[in-house]
């Protein structure tokens, strides 16, 4: 992912169905039998959600690390 | 139960044979041959790190009295140590006096601990008496010494110096007190029994035994018939060092007594069953004292050295996983079956969950295990129990789950007999991975099958061994059904074999059809090039499931040598062959290990590898160890140096494969051409993110759906800076992220990854 303006991963990203910018939005995960929820950007009109090459290969794998070992 | 998948088999058989066969926590030789049960092993560590006060203090604690037992100890120790025979058994004794000469501290522990308010009665002053009467005086029990003599000690006195053993006897009881009553002879028991909560009898050999005695168990303190009796020490028949364990004995059985009201004999002693492997013994020579009659610290130190530790541990001295786990059978079998059956009902406690799915289930512990305890197919069985529960997590195995189903889809699996006339003698089942590897492997092998005879069939598929591995006996059992109607329909030929997973695999679950490996129609004349080799030196890996396949390790040596080649033996090989790592398909589950595995077994020669599975070449390719399958060097294909395909191109490889055996022999069935290679030309990846997304084991093709996905729904994420386009598709379980942007009728990736979480329905359009 290239860096963006904001700084932020995703900041640059608009929905390329409603063309709004996306925004933090709580966001439903599930693994293993497990959920939980985060914050992560995501359309404020048609709720498509980002996830970022860092999340997904940092805290998203940590916990599914640990729910695969619990 | 169906092609030999045994439902049962988990809880009735490799448990039980773990449990009573595993020899891991068996005592050592001198441990069991001792009186008070020394853990040596424990004591020479101490020693051997300088550490005499705690191997002091551990001496002390076994022994009750350290400075009798020191003196007088015949060293039964001696008789049974492995170094006896080979060099000189360890000098346990100089040893322990070393730790008692060289402590700080000889003072015994002082325990505060509150009165029990329990009466004891010891019927006997001997050392054995004395014995129990300390350590249940340590623990505040009320003794009363009865001793008929004017003295304490009994047959002390006639073996030992009192200067040695009254002092010590003082200085052991210094922080206790007990009632000693002198000359006070017991006749009678009854009146005891009535004012004692407990009585102990050690009256010494030849000692009244007030008609308690009649059966004891051998060398055991014992509860006699009379409620709260207790019998022990020489009065058994022991002597002095039996005498004194059995009193230390004593006073445990006693306190259980008094704390539960069991009248329970100390469990008689079971010898070790200890089996070490005495050839592995590296002689060294016995350290005699330089200054007399005791060691320095430093010969000390050395002496201990020379200890075995004794242990049955040929397990985790040969396998790679146990040894990086540092685990042991038993200790494996107690976490998965808490794993198996958690104690909580949200499942805490699966702590062997990811080690379950660890094992390459090569079969290397059960050679070298003394007890032909087989841990892979163990872990096996628990994989299966695992996810028949559904608690396996799916991204474990979902890989090679999917990869398994590619090799047996209409892109890549193929069946085809010549139209020849008559019965179809042999069939060539290359398995899912030769072509992948290189579809050269299995078009010329082939070609040599047909010349040799040319109603040979050819057969492209996987044989199930990724669903046993990933323990879905469903699939597998869907999947044998399969296969066997195919080899029916084939004619029931003799299945000519190139992989041997795949050979183990029939072998186990499909018995009654005949096979024969590739290599076995090869013969060592001309046809094999002869000079290549240059007597250039090279190991032969034997791949784990040819361990049993004594004719194949041969042939393979003789083709290598034919081709002009040297061997270099390896440590590990043939019957001990050690897995390169694919085998189970771990690396997913147990990606740091894999890495570590593959590097260790990379590094067990200096020399090239040759191989005979394409699993082993690819993993040694990719490490950078030059490697070399048995088919480069039959057919002069690759070199030392060929790089492995990535899992992207492992695909096309079998479709182009399938495509290529059509188009030469069955022209009439296809028109050759692969359709998906045509549609990757749309996508455009760079080596560097190939590289990428090859480790990351994402699939081009995957990723082009996803592509394919966003744009024609128009969930697509727009990079306003660089107009490119992000989007996700769950493909499987696993969610595939892909960054890119359309280019002349087809994209360019820019990045791909994913994750096993799933981003909730509702929050989607």
């Amino acid at each position: 992912m290239n860096p963006d303006d904001s700084g932020e991963p995703g900041g640059n990203l608009t929905c390329g169905r409603c063309q709004a910018r996306l925004e933090p939005t709580k966001t439903q995960f599930s693994y293993l039998g497990h959920s939980f929820h985060t914050e992560v950007p995501a359309c404020p009109v048609c709720g498509q959600v980002f996830i970022s090459e860092e999340l997904a290969r940092g805290r998203m794998v940590e916990v599914e690390t640990s729910l695969e070992d619990k | 139960m169906h092609f030999g998948l045994r439902e049962n088999f988990f809880v009735n058989e490799e448990i039980e044979r773990i449990k009573n066969c595993c020899l891991e926590r068996e005592d050592a030789f001198c441990s069991s041959a001792c009186p008070f049960r020394l853990d040596v092993r424990e004591l020479v560590g101490r020693i051997a790190r300088g550490g005499f006060n705690s191997a002091y203090r551990m001496y002390s604690n076994a022994v009750g009295f350290p400075a009798i037992v020191s003196a007088i100890c015949d060293e039964p120790c001696k008789t049974v140590c492995p170094r006896r025979g080979i060099d000189a058994a360890v000098s346990l004794r100089l040893l322990e006096a070393a730790a008692t000469g060289f402590s700080s501290n000889h003072r015994p522990n002082s325990y505060s601990l509150p009165a029990k308010g329990k009466k004891i009665a010891v019927v006997g002053g001997g050392i054995s008496g004395l014995a129990a009467s300390l350590r249940l005086s340590n623990k505040k029990y009320d003794i009363t010494v009865y001793e008929q003599s004017g003295r304490i000690g009994g047959h002390l006195w006639d073996i030992m110096d009192p200067a040695l053993f009254l002092p010590e006897i003082e200085t052991q009881f210094m922080y206790e007190k007990y009632d000693l009553l002198l000359s006070k002879a017991v006749h009678d028991l009854s009146p005891l029994a009535a004012e004692y909560d407990a009585v102990y009898v050690a009256t010494g050999r030849g000692g009244d035994d007030f008609g308690l005695a009649a059966s004891p168990p051998d060398g055991t303190p014992f509860a006699s018939g009379a409620r709260g009796v207790f019998l022990g020490g020489g009065v058994l028949g022991g002597g002095t060092m039996e005498a004194i364990a059995q009193g230390l004995r004593a006073a445990g059985i006693i306190e259980a007594y008094l704390k539960t009201g069991n009248m329970k004999s100390a469990p008689s002693h079971r010898q070790t069953r200890m089996i070490l492997d005495k050839g592995a013994i590296r002689p060294i020579p016995l350290v005699v004292p330089g200054g007399g009659r005791d060691y320095s610290k430093e010969e000390a130190a050395e002496e201990s050295g020379r200890c075995l530790r004794c242990r049955c541990d040929a397990c985790q001295r040969h396998c790679a996983l146990l040894r990086y786990f540092d685990k042991f059978p038993k200790k494996i079998e107690e976490e998965v079956h808490a794993t198996i059956h958690p104690g909580s009902l949200d499942g805490n406690g699966t702590i062997a969950t990811r080690f379950i799915s660890t094992c390459n289930q090569c079969g290397l512990c059960a050679e070298v295990c003394p007890m032909g305890i087989d841990m892979g197919i163990f872990l096996r069985e628990s994989h299966r129990v695992m996810r028949e529960k559904g608690a396996m997590p799916w991204a474990f195995h979902e890989f090679w789950r999917r990869d398994m189903e590619h090799a047996n889809s209409d892109a890549a699996a193929l069946s085809a007999r010549p139209e020849a006339p008559g019965r179809c003698e042999y069939v060539f089942f290359p398995g899912c991975q030769l072509g992948a590897s290189d579809p050269r492997y299995v078009l010329e092998s082939y070609e040599y099958l047909r010349k040799a005879d040319g109603g040979t069939a050819v057969w492209v598929a996987c044989c199930g061994a990724p669903s046993v591995w990933a323990g879905d006996t469903g699939v597998f059992r869907r999947y044998a059904d399969t296969l066997k109607n195919e080899w029916e329909a084939l004619g029931e030929p003799c299945v000519v074999l190139a992989c041997p997973s795949c050979r183990s695999f029939f072998a186990e679950f499909f018995p009654e059809i005949k096979t024969r490996m590739l290599y076995d129609f090869f013969d060592t004349g001309p046809q094999v090039p002869q000079n290549d080799g240059e007597e250039k030196l090279v190991s032969v890996f034997d791949p784990c499931p040819s361990r049993h396949d004594a004719a194949t390790q041969g042939k393979i040596r003789s083709l290598v040598e034919s081709a002009g080649y040297r061997l270099s033996k390896l440590r590990y090989e043939k019957r001990t062959a050690q897995c390169c790592s694919w085998g189970g398909q771990i690396a997913v589950a147990a990606p740091n290990y894999t890495n570590w595995l593959v590097t260790e077994r990379a590094k067990e020669s200096d020399h090239p590898y040759v191989v005979y599975c394409s699993n082993c070449r690819d993993i040694f390719a990719d490490c950078g160890k030059p490697v070399k399958h048995i088919l480069d060097i039959v057919f002069r294909l690759g070199g030392w140096d060929r790089k492995p395909p990535t899992v992207s191109e492992r695909r096309r490889n079998r479709e182009w494969l399938k495509d290529g055996l059509i188009s030469r022999y069955w022209p009439q069935r296809g028109d050759g051409k692969n359709k998906m290679c045509a549609n990757l030309a749309k996508l455009l990846v760079s080596d560097e993110l190939r590289v990428k997304i090859n480790r990351s084991r994402l699939i081009e093709e995957d990723l082009l759906s996803v592509i394919e996905e966003c744009e024609n729904s128009g969930n697509v994420l727009v990079d306003a800076g660089n107009g490119h386009r992000t989007g996700y598709k769950v493909i499987g379980n696993l969610t595939h992220w892909v960054e890119y942007a359309r280019r002349d009728g087809g994209y360019e990736l820019f990045n791909a990854y994913s994750h096993r979480m799933k981003i909730e329905a509702g929050t989607r359009p």
